[in-house]
C-alpha cells in the first residue's frame, strides 16, 4: 500500500474531526429540554368548591375569590390555530391577565395540519392542560380526553354564565352526549354587524358614470357592467377590462361561485344545504329549481362575453392582480377575500376604482341573505382535559376572560398605555390609532391586544358594557370614519351611511333554530363526510364547464349534472344530515 | 478442505461449518452492517405494525385492545370507488411521462455540462441549474400558470406575434394537456438538481480512458458514447430501479397547484385523493389501506424492475 | 495549470462546441430566471406586489419584507440549530451510507442479500404517521435534538448510489491491501473513501439540504421545545402568520393583523433559506463537476 506520512497525516486529522463530530453528537442527543410540565398547582390554590362571591346578575369584574387562589400556576396549552405574534404572555395584556388570575400559559399553536396534530395528541394520550382544538373535537371527545365542564361552570364561572345567559344550552355537545367540552370562544354573543362586505361589487366609477343607477337585481348589475364596457372597453393603456371576474382557485369557489347562489335566491347560508324554515326538509342547495337560474345567468353573462373567461383557471394571485390593476368592474365576494387586491389600488389614489356593495338578487321577489340571523352559533372553543392539575383553576381563569375586565383587556388594552377616558367615553388616542395602522405586528406583539380573543368567550360588537362603553373596538362611528371620500359620495348617492343600509336587515328574517348549520360537527367515522365529499368532486367539476358553455347547451349539462348527484346518492346525503339539523334543534330547545 | 463426499454434495453438518467459517471471514462486514440494519428494523420496520389499522375502524385514542375489526371493508371500498381509478390513470400517466423525461434530460444535460471546458462557466451554469429545486411548487406553479394565461402570458404573446394562431389559447383549461404541463414544468424544476448525481458518477470516470480514445481517432460525440455513457451505466440502472419502484407515489403538491377545476379529471392523483378521503376526512384506517396498497404495488413494481434489469444488464439493487 | 488544447480541433468537434455551449446557456438562463424573480418579489414593496408582472427586477425596492422575518425572535436559535443538525446529520449519513454500501459492494459478503433487500423495502413502505410518533415518544426522542438526527440516519436510497460507485472501482486495489494484510475496516477506510469522493460529496450535499430544510420533524416531536426549533420552522410560522388562516365563513370583524403580503414573504422566506445552501455549495462542488485538471482521482 505504501504508507505516505503526508496522507497519513490527512486521515488523521478527518479522523480527529470525525471523532470531534461524533462526541458533539452523543452530548447534544444526551442534553434535551422535556417540555415544561404543568407545574405544581401551587399550594392549595383553594381547590374545593367555593361558592363565588357575585352571584351571576352583577357582572362585577373578577373570578368572585380572593386571596389564596392567586398562587402562580402554569397551564399548557395547544391551539390549532396559528398565533405568531405571541410573546408567552409577556406583552401588557398577558401580564395583566396573569396578574389578576395568577395563571400563565406555556402555549403552542399550530403551524401545519391541525388535523393530524390532534390525531397524535389524541394517539398519544399526553393531553395539554387546555386545548381549542376548533373541527377536531370529536376525536378528542372519542379518546375520553376531554372533561364535562357542565358543573365548573355551574359553580365557579359566573361571568361566564352570565355572557352565554339562556344560550347555556347551545354549548351541549350532543343529544346523547349533553356534555359541554368547550366554551365557545369564536363566536360572539350578542353581535350585530355594523358593515356589509359581501352582496355584489361594482367599481365607483362604473355607477358614477351611469348616475347611480339602482343595482338590485343581475339584471341591472348586467347592464351596468355591459353598458359601461361600451364605452370603456380598454383601459388607458389599451389592456381590456374585464366586466366580471370570479374568485375560483380551491375552496375559495364556495365564496365567489356557489354561495351567491342562494343569497341571491332567498336562501340563508347552510354550507352546501338549503333547509327549509318551516319543515326543516334538507336540500343540497344546488338542487333547488331556481338556482339554476342563477346559473344560467352567469352562463349568459359568459355568452355576452362580459365573464372574464380565465375565472376558473387563475390562481389567487391573479386574480388579486387583476383586481389591482383596476381593469375588473365587478366582482362577486366577499370583501376580506379581495382586500389585497383592493389595498393595492388605494395605495396608489385611486378611490374611484374600489369598490361598493350592493344587495343583488335574481329578481326582485328574493331579499339579500347576508344578513338572515342565526342567533348565538357555537362552534369551536376552549376546553379543559383530564390531565389539567386543577380544573378549577382553569376554569376561573377562562371565566375571568369573560368577565368585563377581561373583555376591555383582550379588546382595547390597558387603561392610560391603549386607551383613555374622555367624559366617560373610551377613546383611542391618536397616537396609538397611528401606532396600529403603520406597525401592526409590532404593536401586537407589545400590546398583546387581540391575541387572547380566541382563548375566552366574548361579546360581538354593538354590546354595552357597565358604562355604556362598546365591548369591543368596531362600532358605528368608527366604521364611517374608515370610508374613504369617493365611497362616501357614492353611499351619499344611494341615500345611505353603510353599505349595510343597503341589504336587508337581520330583523326582515326569522331566527334559524338551528343556527348556522355549517357548523354542525359531522362525525368523523360517518357515510355523510364521504358523500360530502363525492358531491363536491361532481359539483365542483360541473359548474364551471356549466357557466362556460355555449347556451343551447346549459341545460343538458344541467341535467347531466342533477343526475350525477342523483346517482351518487345526494338523497341519502340530505336524509343523513336531515338528522343531524333536527338533533341540533331539539338540542337547542329543548 | 472439507473431504466431500464422493457424490461431490455436502453434508448438512459440513454446510454449516462452511457457513460459520465464511461468518467469521466477513466479521468485520458484520461488524459494519449489523447495527445499521438493526437500526433500519427500529424505525423503519417496527412502526409497520400501522398496517392493522387498515383492518380496522381505527380511533385515536383508544388502545389497541379496543378497536373494531372490520376485516377487507375499506379495500372493497377503495376497489368499488369509480374515482380510485380515475385518479390511479391520472398517476401512472405522470409518472411515467415524468420517469422518461426526468432520466433523458438531466442526463443529457449533465453529459452537455460536462464538455463544457470553461471551468469557471461550467460550474456557474451548474450552481444556478438546480436553483429552481430549493423554489418552492407553490412559486413555480405561479410563474408557469402566469406564462400560460390568456391576459398577457409570455406564451401566448410569443405565439400570437410569431402568427402561429389568431387567438391565445388558454392552456390550462386544456384537461388533455395537463399531463404535458406538468412534466415540462418538473424538468424545468428539476433537472439541474437531478443532475448532480450524473456529474459526479461522470467525475469518477478515469482520464486515461479519454486519453485512448482520443489516440484511437474518436472525436467528441464518440468518445460519450463509448467512455461516458458506459462509465456512468450502473449509476443509471440503480436510479432507474429505484424510481420505478416509486412509479405510483408520486406526492400531489404540484399537479394540485398547477391543476384548477376544469381539469380535474386528469389533475387528481391518488396521493391527493388519500389525503382528501383518507386523513382529510379523519378516516385513518382508510387511509392506511391506501398506504398499503401503495406499498405493495410499489415493491412489485421494484422487483419485477430488479429481476429485468438484472437478467438483461447483470446490475441490480438486490 | 492548463494543458494546452490540441490545435487542430476538427470541424465536427467545433460544431460540437457551439451546439454545447448554446444548449447549456440556454439551460441557465431558463433556470435563472425563477430565481431571480423570486429575489425580485422579495425586494419588493408587498402591496406593490399584489399587482403582479414583476420580473427580474423590483419595482418598487423595499427591506421591509426582511425585516418582518428577522423581526421574529427565536429565527437565531432556529439558525444555530439548523446548522448543527446539518453537520452532524451530514457526517453521520455520509459515514454510515458509506459503510453501508461498502459491505454490500463485497460480492463475497454472506449476508449481503439479505441486507440489500431489507433495505431497500424500506423505500416503499410505511406504518403511517401515528405509529411512527408513537414509537418516537416510547423511545423518549420526544423534544431531543437526537430526534433530528438518529431516525433518518440510514437511508437505503444513499446506500444504493453510493454502492454503485464502489462498483465501478477495480477490485484489484482491494485484493493488494488485502494481501497487504488490511482488514476490511481499513480498506473502507483507507481505500474506498477517498476514492469515492463524488459520491461521499453528492450525498453529503442531499443529507445535508434534506437536514437544512426539514421542519416536519420539530413540528411533530419538538414543537414544545422553543430552544429546540429549528430555522425552517420558524418560517414556517411567518408564513402562517401572514396566511390569514380564515375561515371562510367566519364574520370576524376583529382587525386583520397581517399587512404584509403572504406574496412578497414567501419569496423572502425561499431567499433566506436558499442563500446559505449556495454560500455552501462551492465547497462540495469541485468533487464532482469535473475539470480538465482533476487529474488522477486515483492515487
Amino acid at each position: 500500500m505504501g504508507g505516505v506520512t503526508d496522507s497519513m497525516n490527512q486521515q488523521r486529522k478527518w479522523l480527529g474531526l470525525l471523532l470531534a463530530v461524533i462526541m458533539l453528537a452523543g452530548l447534544i442527543a444526551g442534553c434535551g429540554g422535556k417540555k415544561n410540565d404543568g407545574g405544581g398547582s401551587g399550594g392549595n390554590a383553594g381547590g374545593g368548591a367555593s361558592t363565588s362571591a357575585g352571584s351571576g346578575g352583577s357582572g362585577s369584574a373578577g373570578s368572585g375569590d380572593a386571596g389564596g387562589e392567586l398562587e402562580p400556576i402554569t397551564f399548557t396549552f395547544y391551539s390549532a390555530d396559528p398565533s405568531p405574534n405571541w410573546q408567552n404572555m409577556q406583552d401588557a395584556v398577558g401580564r395583566a391577565i396573569t396578574a389578576a388570575t395568577g395563571v400563565t400559559l406555556d402555549a403552542e399553536f399550530e403551524v401545519g395540519d391541525a388535523a393530524q396534530k390532534i390525531a397524535l395528541i389524541a394517539a398519544s394520550g399526553d393531553y395539554p392542560h387546555l386545548i381549542s382544538p376548533k373541527g377536531d373535537l370529536g376525536k378528542l371527545v372519542e379518546a375520553g380526553a376531554m372533561l364535562d365542564l357542565t358543573d365548573l361552570i355551574e359553580q365557579h364561572a359566573p361571568n361566564i354564565k352570565k355572557l352565554f345567559g339562556d344560550q347555556l344550552k347551545r354549548l351541549r355537545y350532543s343529544e346523547d352526549d349533553p356534555s359541554i367540552y368547550v366554551i365557545p370562544t369564536y363566536a360572539e354573543v350578542g353581535q350585530t354587524y355594523f358593515d356589509a362586505g359581501g352582496g355584489f361589487q361594482l367599481q365607483h366609477r362604473v355607477v358614477k358614470e351611469l348616475g347611480y343607477p339602482r343595482i338590485r337585481t343581475v339584471k341591472d348589475f348586467e347592464n351596468a357592467i355591459r353598458e359601461y364596457l361600451r364605452k370603456h372597453p380598454t383601459d388607458e393603456n389599451g389592456n381590456p377590462n374585464i366586466g366580471l371576474s370570479l374568485n375560483a382557485d380551491d375552496w375559495r369557489m364556495y365564496i365567489s361561485v356557489t354561495n351567491p347562489a342562494f343569497y341571491t335566491t332567498g336562501g340563508p347560508d347552510d354550507g352546501e344545504y338549503h333547509i327549509d324554515i318551516d319543515t326543516y326538509e334538507v336540500t343540497y342547495h344546488f338542487r333547488r329549481p331556481i338556482e339554476k337560474e342563477y346559473f344560467r345567468w352567469l352562463n349568459h353573462m359568459n355568452a355576452e362575453g362580459l365573464l372574464d373567461n380565465e375565472s376558473f383557471v387563475q390562481k389567487y394571485d391573479q386574480y388579486l392582480a387583476k383586481i389591482a390593476s383596476g381593469r375588473v368592474l365587478g366582482l362577486i365576494d366577499q370583501r376580506w377575500d379581495f382586500q389585497e387586491g383592493e389595498n393595492a389600488l388605494k395605495a396608489e389614489g385611486k378611490f374611484e376604482y374600489g369598490y361598493g356593495h350592493y344587495p343583488v338578487t335574481l329578481t326582485e321577489e328574493f331579499k339579500e341573505t347576508s344578513f338572515w340571523p342565526v342567533g348565538f352559533s357555537p362552534g369551536w372553543g376552549v376546553g379543559i382535559t383530564v390531565d389539567n392539575p386543577d380544573p378549577v383553576r382553569a376554569i376561573k381563569f377562562l371565566d375571568f376572560l369573560a368577565s368585563e375586565e377581561g373583555q376591555i383587556l383582550d379588546n382595547w388594552g390597558i387603561e392610560g398605555e391603549h386607551y383613555v377616558y374622555e367624559n366617560g367615553k373610551r377613546v383611542v388616542p391618536e397616537a396609538v390609532l397611528e401606532r396600529k395602522k403603520n406597525d401592526p405586528t409590532g404593536f401586537q406583539r407589545e400590546s398583546g391586544i387581540g391575541l387572547y380573543h380566541n382563548l375566552g368567550a366574548h361579546y360581538g360588537d354593538g354590546v354595552l358594557d357597565s358604562t355604556g362603553n362598546y365591548y369591543t373596538t368596531n362600532f358605528p362611528e368608527q366604521i364611517v370614519a374608515t370610508y374613504n371620500d369617493v365611497e362616501k359620495e357614492t353611499l351619499a348617492a344611494y341615500g345611505a351611511t353603510t353599505w349595510k343600509d343597503l341589504f336587508p336587515s337581520e330583523k326582515e328574517f326569522p331566527v334559524k333554530p338551528w343556527g348556522a348549520a355549517w357548523n354542525i360537527q359531522v362525525p368523523a367515522d360517518s357515510e355523510l363526510n364521504v358523500l360530502q365529499e363525492r358531491m363536491k368532486e361532481i359539483t365542483w367539476r360541473r359548474i364551471p364547464q356549466a357557466i362556460l358553455a355555449p347556451p343551447e347547451d346549459f341545460d343538458r349539462i344541467w341535467d347531466e349534472y342533477q343526475k350525477e348527484l342523483l346517482a351518487a346518492g345526494v338523497e341519502r346525503m340530505e336524509d343523513e344530515y336531515e338528522k343531524l339539523v333536527r338533533a341540533r334543534i331539539r338540542l337547542w330547545n329543548e | 478442505m472439507e473431504a466431500a463426499t464422493t457424490t461431490g454434495k455436502m453434508t448438512r453438518r459440513e454446510r454449516t461449518v462452511r457457513f460459520f467459517r465464511t461468518a467469521l471471514r466477513n466479521r468485520w462486514l458484520y461488524a459494519m452492517s449489523l447495527p445499521f440494519v438493526v437500526w433500519v428494523f427500529v424505525f423503519s420496520y417496527l412502526p409497520l405494525w400501522g398496517w392493522t389499522m387498515a383492518f380496522q375502524r381505527y380511533r385515536p385514542g383508544r388502545p389497541f385492545s379496543e378497536q373494531e375489526w372490520v376485516g377487507l371493508d375499506h379495500f372493497r371500498a377503495l376497489f368499488q370507488d369509480a374515482l380510485f381509478y380515475q385518479v390511479l390513470r391520472n398517476t401512472l400517466a405522470m409518472s411515467m411521462m415524468g420517469l422518461v423525461a426526468g432520466f433523458v434530460v438531466p442526463i443529457f444535460f449533465a453529459l452537455m455540462l460536462n464538455e463544457v471546458r470553461q471551468m469557471l462557466y461550467k460550474r456557474f451554469v451548474q450552481t444556478v441549474s438546480y436553483l429552481p429545486h430549493f423554489v418552492s411548487w407553490v412559486v413555480v406553479a405561479g410563474i408557469v400558470t402566469k406564462m400560460l394565461s390568456t391576459d398577457g402570458g409570455a406564451v401566448n404573446g410569443l405565439l400570437l406575434w410569431l402568427g402561429v394562431i389568431d387567438e391565445p389559447i388558454q392552456f390550462m383549461a386544456k384537461g388533455k394537456l395537463f399531463w404535458f404541463i406538468v412534466t415540462l414544468a418538473d424538468v424545468w424544476k428539476e433537472t439541474g438538481w437531478n443532475a448532480i448525481i450524473y456529474l459526479a458518477a461522470i467525475a469518477g470516470i478515469g482520464p486515461e480512458l479519454y486519453e485512448a480514445a482520443r489516440v484511437d481517432g474518436a472525436n467528441r460525440i464518440q468518445q460519450i458514447w463509448h467512455i461516458t455513457l458506459p462509465g456512468i451505466r450502473t449509476t443509471i440502472i440503480i436510479l432507474l430501479i429505484m424510481s420505478i419502484g416509486h412509479l405510483i407515489s408520486i406526492g400531489f403538491e404540484k399537479q394540485f397547484l398547477l391543476g384548477n377545476n376544469l381539469v380535474r379529471e386528469y389533475s387528481q392523483v391518488l396521493d391527493l385523493y388519500a389525503l382528501n378521503y383518507g386523513l382529510g376526512m379523519g378516516r385513518f384506517s382508510f387511509g392506511t389501506a391506501i398506504n398499503m396498497f401503495n406499498s405493495v404495488v410499489s415493491i412489485l413494481l421494484l422487483i419485477t424492475a430488479n429481476g429485468i434489469f438484472k437478467r438483461v444488464t447483470r446490475e441490480s439493487i438486490m | 495549470m492548463r494543458r494546452k488544447v490540441q490545435s487542430a480541433s476538427s470541424l465536427s468537434d467545433r460544431l460540437f462546441d457551439a451546439f454545447v455551449y448554446t444548449f447549456v446557456t440556454a439551460v441557465l438562463v431558463v433556470t435563472l430566471y425563477p430565481f431571480l424573480n423570486v429575489l425580485a418579489i422579495s425586494l419588493n414593496d408587498s402591496i406593490d406586489t399584489v399587482r403582479g408582472g414583476i420580473t427580474v427586477y423590483p419595482r418598487k425596492f423595499t427591506l421591509k419584507n426582511y425585516e418582518v422575518i428577522f423581526a421574529y425572535k427565536h429565527l437565531g436559535t432556529g439558525f444555530r440549530n439548523s446548522a448543527l443538525r446539518t453537520l452532524i446529520g451530514t457526517a453521520l449519513g455520509v459515514i454510515s451510507a458509506s459503510m453501508l454500501a461498502y459491505t454490500l459492494s463485497r460480492k463475497d459478503f454472506q449476508g449481503r442479500r439479505f441486507v440489500s433487500v431489507f433495505l431497500a423495502l424500506t423505500m416503499y413502505v410505511s406504518g403511517g404517521l401515528i405509529p411512527f410518533f408513537l414509537l418516537i415518544r416510547d423511545l423518549n426522542l420526544m423534544n431531543t435534538f437526537a430526534v433530528y438526527i438518529l431516525p433518518g440516519m440510514v437511508s437505503a436510497f444513499n446506500v444504493f448510489v453510493i454502492r454503485s460507485f464502489i462498483d465501478g472501482l477495480p477490485y484489484a486495489l482491494q485484493e493488494s491491501a488485502k494481501i497487504d494484510g488490511a482488514n476490511d475496516f481499513t480498506i473502507y477506510w483507507r481505500i474506498i473513501l477517498p476514492l469515492t469522493k463524488p459520491a461521499l460529496a453528492t450525498i453529503a450535499l442531499f443529507v445535508a439540504v434534506g437536514q437544512w430544510n426539514s421542519w416536519f420533524d420539530t413540528y411533530l416531536f419538538n414543537s414544545q421545545s422553543e430552544h429546540l426549533t429549528t430555522l425552517q420552522y420558524e418560517l414556517m410560522k411567518v408564513l402562517q402568520s401572514t396566511q390569514s388562516n380564515v375561515d371562510y365563513r367566519a364574520r370576524n370583524m376583529t382587525e386583520v393583523m397581517a399587512q404584509v403580503s403572504p406574496e412578497s414573504i414567501k419569496m423572502a422566506i425561499t431567499m433566506v433559506v436558499t442563500l446559505p445552501i449556495l454560500f455552501v455549495y462551492p465547497f462540495l462542488q469541485r468533487y464532482f463537476v469535473k475539470g480538465m485538471t482533476l487529474g488522477a482521482v486515483k492515487t
